[in-house]
Order: C-alpha cells, then sequence, then structure tokens
C-alpha cells in the first residue's frame, strides 16, 4: 500500500455555507465512479456559517494510506479567509483555481505552481444562483486538470445534490467545465496574468 | 462490487444495523453527530427507537434501560459527553449489561477544539469510571474498520456482557472512502429463553436475560450476588465476576484478531499506532522502507484489553519501538509495559488538534532506529 508516487492530492477550501464540504464529497463520489482509489477528509472550524472550511482529497490508482493533504497538488479556493487558512503552499508543478475576485499574493504558491483566475461566482451569480460557485468550481477543476473525467463529475453532481436544484448545477458544471478548457487553450500563464 | 461513497460516522451506523442495533439514545456532538442523524433517519422505519435525550448521562442511561428492556443498544458521542457517561458506563459495567459507545475523539480537554481530532481518550476509555471493571475499547482507522469495528463490538458486548466503547476520531469519524457495505438485514425480533428458577442472573457465565422474561430479575448497582441480591458476600462475587470477564475478555480470539500488521514479518523497526496516526505511519513504513529501513506497524484496532502479546511478540526483533499518538503519552505507558525492555520505546506524541504526518514520523522513527536518542528528540520538537 503506497499513495505516494501516483497519487494526486486536492485541496478545496472557502468559507462555511458555500458548499466546500458538498464539493468535496461530489468530487470523491466522481473519482469513485472513474474506479479510482479516493478518500476525502474534511476541516471546518467551529464557526455554523463563514468560517474557512476546506476538503481534502487523495486520488490514486492504488490503496490511499495517508487521507490529509500536505501539499497539494491541485487547490479550489473560493474565499479570502480560506485562502488565508488553508490556500497556502500547492506543491511545485501544481494548480491553484481561484476565483478572480480574491486577492492572491503572488509569494505564496511554489515555483512553477500555476495560478488560474476564473469568475466562478460570478458565473454562478448568472446562472441564477450564487449558491452554485462550488459546482462551477469543480467542473472548471476537472477541465484543467483532468483529476476526474467530465461524466463522472456530471454523474456525481446529480447524484449528491437535491433533485430540486439538478437544472442549475447541471448547467453549473458545463459552465465550469467551458471556462476550465477555455482557460488551458488560452494557457495557464495567459490565465494568470 | 457496488462500491459507495461512506462517511467513517455512516458505516458506524450501517454496522450497528447489520449487529441488529435496534435502540438508539444519544445528545448531539461534533463530531459524532453523524451517527446520531444515521441512526435518526434508519431506526424508526425498521420498527427501531431512537432518542434523542436532554444529554449524555440520559443517553446513556437510556441505552441501559433499553438493553434490559430487550433492545441491542447504543450511543454515540464525543469525549466531553464520554467523560459525562462514566458513570453510567461503571452501571453498566457492575450490572453486566451488554451496550455499545462509540467516542469520536476530539480535542481537549474540556470544550478544546471543537471540529479538530484527538486521541485523548485512551485512558478515559480504561479508567474513566471509578473501581475496577473490565474494560472494551477498540478503534478503527477506515470507514471498513469504522463498520467492522462496530459489528464486532456488538459481538463483545453480548458475548462478554458488558459495555463496549468504539474509540473513533474527528478524521475517521468525518472521512470518506469507497466501501463495499452489505445492505442491512431486515429488523430480527429477538427472543430470549427463560432461565430455570433459581438460575444465576449474574456472574461470569450467566446469560443475559432481559426484564420481562421468567422470573423478576433485581438489577442494581451495589455489589450483589448471583441472583442480584444484595449482601453476604456480594462484594467478593461483584469482584470476582468483573475480574472472571476480564480474563475472558482479554482471552477472545477475536479481540487479538483486531490488531492489524503491516510489513512487520521482518522488522527491526516497530511503528505502534491507530486511528488516523495509523494511516499516517502506515505511508511512513513506506517511506522508511524505501530508505532501507526494515520498518514495519501494529496498527491497533483494540486497546483494551491491551494486545500485549502481539506488542511484545513484534518488538522481540525490533531495535527500537516507536509510538505515535495524538494525546501526550497514554498508549505509550502499556507499550512500555509490554515491550518491557525488549527495545528502547520512543513516544512521538502531538495534542495542539493537528495531526501527526508521514514525514515527521518517518523521520522520528529514523532518529530512533539509529539509535541517536538526541536526534528522535529535536525531530519531534519540529513535528
Amino acid at each position: 500500500m503506497t499513495s505516494e508516487r501516483d497519487a494526486v492530492r486536492i485541496r478545496l477550501t472557502g468559507r462555511g455555507g458555500q458548499g466546500i464540504m458538498l464539493a468535496g464529497a461530489i468530487l470523491a463520489e466522481a473519482a469513485m465512479r472513474d474506479e479510482r482509489y479516493v478518500t476525502e477528509t474534511q476541516e471546518y472550524g467551529p464557526e455554523a456559517r463563514l468560517g474557512a472550511t476546506k476538503a481534502d482529497l487523495v486520488v490514486a490508482n492504488r490503496p490511499i494510506a495517508f487521507p490529509d493533504v500536505v501539499r497539494p497538488d491541485l487547490l479550489l479556493c473560493l474565499s479570502r479567509p480560506g485562502y488565508l487558512k488553508y490556500g497556502r503552499g500547492v506543491a511545485p508543478g501544481g494548480l491553484m483555481v481561484v476565483d478572480d475576485r480574491i486577492a492572491v499574493e503572488e509569494d505564496t504558491t511554489a515555483e512553477g505552481a500555476a495560478v488560474v483566475r476564473l469568475p466562478l461566482r460570478r458565473t454562478a451569480r448568472e446562472l441564477g444562483d450564487e449558491i452554485a460557485t462550488n459546482i462551477v468550481g469543480l467542473g472548471a477543476l476537472a477541465a484543467l486538470s483532468d483529476v476526474v473525467s467530465e461524466q463522472a463529475l456530471a454523474a456525481a453532481v446529480a447524484a449528491r445534490t437535491k433533485p430540486e436544484f439538478a437544472d442549475l448545477n447541471a448547467r453549473a458544471v458545463a459552465a465550469g467545465l467551458a471556462l476550465g478548457r477555455e482557460a488551458r487553450r488560452g494557457g495557464r500563464s495567459a490565465a494568470a496574468s | 462490487m457496488a462500491l459507495r461513497l461512506v462517511m467513517g460516522n455512516e458505516a458506524v451506523a450501517q454496522g450497528a444495523l447489520a449487529a441488529g442495533c435496534d435502540f438508539f439514545a444519544g445528545y448531539p456532538i461534533t463530531p459524532a453527530t453523524e451517527i446520531l442523524e444515521e441512526m435518526a433517519r434508519l431506526l424508526p422505519p425498521r420498527g427501531g427507537v431512537f432518542l434523542q435525550m436532554e444529554d449524555e448521562l440520559g443517553a446513556m442511561a437510556a441505552v441501559i434501560g433499553a438493553a434490559w428492556g430487550g433492545a441491542r443498544a447504543m450511543t454515540a458521542t464525543s469525549g466531553p459527553g464520554f467523560t459525562l457517561m462514566q458513570e453510567h458506563i461503571g452501571y453498566a459495567a457492575i450490572t453486566q449489561t451488554p451496550c455499545v459507545v462509540v467516542d469520536a475523539q476530539r480535542s481537549g480537554p474540556s470544550t478544546g477544539q471543537p471540529t479538530l481530532p484527538s486521541q485523548g481518550d485512551v485512558m478515559q476509555a480504561r479508567f474513566g469510571t471509578h473501581g475496577d471493571r473490565p474494560a472494551l475499547a477498540l478503534t478503527a482507522s477506515s470507514v471498513r474498520g469504522a463498520y467492522d469495528r462496530t459489528r464486532l463490538a456488538f459481538t463483545l458486548a453480548e458475548r462478554h456482557r458488558l459495555p463496549a466503547v468504539l474509540l473513533l476520531d474527528a478524521v475517521v469519524s468525518h472521512m470518506r472512502e469507497p466501501v463495499d457495505l452489505p445492505p442491512p438485514p431486515p429488523p430480527a425480533r429477538r427472543t430470549f429463553a427463560a432461565l430455570p428458577s433459581g438460575a444465576p442472573r449474574f456472574g461470569p457465565r450467566a446469560p443475559f436475560v432481559p426484564f420481562g422474561v421468567g422470573e423478576p430479575t433485581v438489577v442494581t448497582g451495589l455489589a450483589h450476588g448471583p441472583t442480584g441480591a444484595t449482601g453476604g458476600g456480594s462484594g467478593a462475587f461483584t469482584a470476582d465476576t468483573l475480574r472472571a470477564v476480564g480474563e475472558a475478555l482479554a482471552a477472545d480470539p477475536d479481540v487479538a484478531a483486531a490488531v492489524e500488521a503491516y510489513r512487520t514479518e521482518d522488522a527491526d523497526l516497530l511503528l505502534v499506532a491507530f486511528g488516523i496516526t495509523a494511516r499516517a505511519a502506515r505511508e511512513a513504513v513506506d517511506r522508511l522502507r524505501r530508505e532501507g529501513t526494515r520498518a514495519g506497524l501494529l496498527d491497533l484496532g483494540v486497546l483494551w484489553p491491551f494486545p500485549a502479546a502481539a506488542v511484545a511478540q513484534a518488538a522481540e526483533r525490533a531495535r527500537a519501538v516507536v509510538v505515535a499518538e495524538l494525546n501526550l503519552g497514554q498508549l505509550t505507558l502499556a507499550v512500555e509495559a509490554a515491550v518491557a525492555g525488549r527495545a528502547p520505546v520512543y513516544p512521538l506524541l502531538r495534542a495542539d488538534g493537528g495531526l501527526l504526518e508521514p514525514e515527521a514520523i518517518s523521520r522520528f522513527a529514523q532518529g530512533a532506529a539509529t539509535g541517536e536518542a538526541r536526534a528522535a528528540k529535536e525531530a519531534m520538537a519540529g513535528a
């Protein structure tokens, strides 16, 4: 059992109420549907709302020993408090996807880590509800990294969210995937500028 | 295989149903609340009973009452609630009441850091109630383990007539992993045979027969004789009963089987851990092996009765033993006693709500293996 060599370590962070816990469960469900090994752990503060929260995932082709993420290869960040508490220390060569309204200090990511700033919250608002920001973010992360397949992500979103939001969430996945694909075509460095 | 993504606390509820649990009483507390929520959702449609009590004292009392009413009963809590339950856990012990208590450990003492993990209830699970009693405390380091150990807790609680404890931690409780769990069996009605008139109700081999079956039974927290009556040598009978139950528990092969050995066959550096810390230690073992150190891990799925034979046997070959735990050295005491000088024991401890990470463990263990106690201490200071 070793998780180190082929594993992808992912961290999702935001503030309480943004659906980071749900996003972690959805991404883990998608990885499982892709027939990969996955662990998902979560951490939140004592605050019921607005405090920084995180979900850590390890996705691998072999059983995973330690589920906590020390240096994420992929980081999705939806809020400034989440960035400040959990958003540092992306691994070298890693990727950080961050909402474009969040200020990110340049010296907080490792050498060679890419920062992709995308209008995640604005896109969700334009779809009808900012509550879907987490789903838009997952779509963008999937398109930029291939950590889960698009089909598995869409199926996981449908399986893990309430039926009354199925239409909004399906559009949010599609919009997030489109954002990610566009950023990928444009090159990460262009998106980071 | 039909894999499902399941949280540790959900697996506890599934394991309880698989064991035939039909009664849950509790009071919500992070990080155990999902167990209560799952039981509230699952039990009533199966004809079971869910009670949210006024506090943890009431919860444990309800569990004992339900057991004497013929139910397979459990509760779930965290450190602060576990403390409040200790009075009644002692009552369950002296009345030989089978029941299950899950403690999802969080950083303490007191309210502490409610959302952060800890392994600080090791000694509370052993000695938290006053007086001497047989203690059973199982642990789990995976979602599948949480399911299996919950089932085992019910099995052992009934076999030995005692309160069984399952110690989880905030990370394992909230961790999701894909698992293939069988669907819960349909609810089954339990039947009990009445005891012959005058047959012992209490004692190491007396079967548990709840109220309403056969002749009335006296149940009391006072020391009592085989019929439940107090006075006349009941102190010696109770002490002998509890000691005999403890000895039978310690000799139970299902208890010993809860210890999971990982790469220990040729290991001369032995790591001992449980729960989330065992997951980190497992990765540390792989790192050490890649660096050429023959490391191995005992993931202790049972803490009490302490699996001293397994630890002593693995320590025979060891140049050093490292105990990693999220407290200030509770399990270390038992490991030192079991190792009994066969090898030096180095504790790697952390109690601030954070985790011991694989790299910190492997670095510390490497120092311990090379006999550089000072280096090991320095590594610990930097962990």
